[in-house]
């Protein structure tokens, strides 16, 4: 079904665009203004002492995550090894140039073969250079993670995912690859004592050289991050500046009560291909008074999520509705190295209901290039 | 369309132009000489070396505070880095987790020492 808009409108979700734009922007300018107004940080909250750095030189670090994950999807076993190089070159005070690559590969049974098949995939996560200009401001340039929401950005390596299984909505807004190629200004400021406002604003230009595949857009996401009770609420906002030139938004929401090991997380988001949410809980049994030491290593999982389809098909998301739950427990031997599994299951019309399986390690390690010891 | 790009380009020069300037005014006041900050300080009726003591401790516990707050929001329990590597990863996370200013300078102190 074609879908016809009058220059009218188009000229007015335009005028939409750029006001809710001219809004993100300008909020957290208006209010770093206002900070720098004031007295200093010492004078007038003693839990905000100004902090002299030590003087250190940072060291190029270089990092990767490997993971191991069985995936038994409606019976059908899939075999997924995973290595993430992450690598971090600052220089001077203010620049830093990281990256991060992944290396995956799926595989599969071959109906009428032995054994199993699948192929190498590369893809360059991002590849950025970053200016730290001032407290409120970073430029970044390159390669970058798509910041909707906050799951892309923060959550998505499999060293720190609580559940092996992308959220249903992750494809929304994130573009064919999670990234984005072009500029993005970014920052994180506190706006009153108790009150810290971050927020990212992105344009990306169209690619289609894989690894480096993005789409045009424009976007913007600012997050109010509450310390005390460590919550975390959001919004984003993405305009596609190709195809039918639609908008994006979504929300997210993050809560760690401070008396509980508990994290809780939920994002949703709406475009023209879909739209849906996920909600999830992770509880760390550390409180628990039997076997302590056992129970401390512990996490217990849990993520309900639904997706109902858009008016435009994207092949990265389901082609129906589809609910999901899933119940995870992961076992930590080192905060850095863990045993995870779960199981799901998924309901879709149209042969879509079967149970997912996960079993699988995840380890991830830090090396410094030179002396990381003050010299 | 022409027009369209003008008026996003101009609108994000304002910004940045607007935001560089804040910062700029901003560092101004953060790079005090650390004798002036001292002198800000709200310990300034104790002795100097127990007002000492006291604000290391206050600064300890405010860092770890916000370690928890901010780093516990996706990884686990604390690492421990060598110093000039956690220059590296603060610097990394405060562009990815867009921590403040404040919150980076607290955490990096707490983990150097």
């Amino acid at each position: 079904m074609m879908l016809s808009v009058s220059p009218s409108s188009a000229n007015q979700a335009r005028l939409r665009c750029v006001a809710v734009l001219l809004a993100l922007f300008l909020v957290p300018a208006v209010f770093a203004q206002a900070q720098t107004q004031g007295p200093t940080l010492g004078q007038t909250d003693p839990n905000s002492p100004d902090v002299i750095l030590p003087e250190l030189s940072a060291v190029p670090i270089i990092s990767a995550g490997l993971a191991y994950n069985t995936f038994f999807q409606g019976g059908t076993p899939n075999l997924h090894p995973l290595v993430s190089p992450v690598i971090l070159i600052p220089l001077g005070q203010n620049w830093l140039i990281e990256s991060r690559d992944t290396f995956e590969i799926n595989l599969a049974p071959v109906p009428g073969e032995s054994g199993y098949k699948g192929y190498l995939q590369k893809e360059v996560d991002y590849l950025q250079v970053d200016y730290i200009a001032n407290p409120f401001l970073t430029i970044t340039v390159g390669r970058y993670l798509t910041p909707f929401g906050v799951y892309n950005e923060r959550l998505y390596p499999v060293w720190i995912r609580d559940l092996q299984s992308d959220p249903l909505i992750l494809p929304i807004s994130t573009g064919p690859s999670g990234a984005g190629t072009g500029a993005m200004l970014r920052g994180g400021f506190k706006a009153t004592p108790k009150m810290e406002i971050n927020y990212a604003t992105y344009f990306s230009t169209l690619s289609r050289d894989t690894p480096f595949d993005s789409d045009r857009n424009i976007g913007a996401r600012a997050g109010i991050f509450l310390p005390g009770p460590r919550l975390e609420v959001g919004g984003s906002f993405q305009h596609l500046l190709q195809g039918d030139r639609s908008n994006a938004f979504g929300f997210h929401f993050a809560w760690q009560p401070p008396p509980l090991p508990l994290d809780i997380r939920a994002e949703y988001a709406r475009s023209d291909t879909g739209s849906g949410y996920w909600i999830e809980s992770a509880y760390r049994l550390s409180q628990v008074p039997v076997w302590h030491d056992e129970m401390r290593r512990v996490q217990l999982v849990a993520r309900v999520q639904q997706y109902y389809t858009g008016k435009v098909v994207d092949p990265d998301l389901p082609g129906v509705n589809t609910n999901m739950f899933e119940f995870g427990m992961n076992y930590y031997f080192r905060d850095d190295f863990r045993f995870v599994s779960s199981y799901g299951r998924q309901f879709a019309p149209g042969g879509g209901n079967f149970n997912v399986w996960t079993l699988g390690i995840t380890y991830r390690f830090v090396l410094p290039v030179g002396h990381g010891d003050i010299q | 369309m022409t027009s369209r790009r003008v008026i996003l380009s101009s609108l994000l020069a304002l910004v940045t132009g607007t935001l560089l300037l804040a910062g700029s005014s901003a560092g101004q006041q953060v790079d005090k000489p650390a004798s002036a900050q001292t002198t800000n300080s709200t310990i300034h009726s104790a002795p100097p070396a127990a007002a000492s003591a006291q604000g290391d401790e206050a600064l300890r516990v405010e860092g770890e505070k916000r370690f928890h707050a901010n780093c516990g929001r996706c990884h686990q329990s604390p690492h421990k880095f060598p110093p000039r590597m956690v220059m590296t990863i603060e610097r990394h996370m405060r562009v990815r987790a867009t921590l403040t200013d404040e919150d980076m300078r607290l955490i990096v102190r707490y983990l150097t020492q």
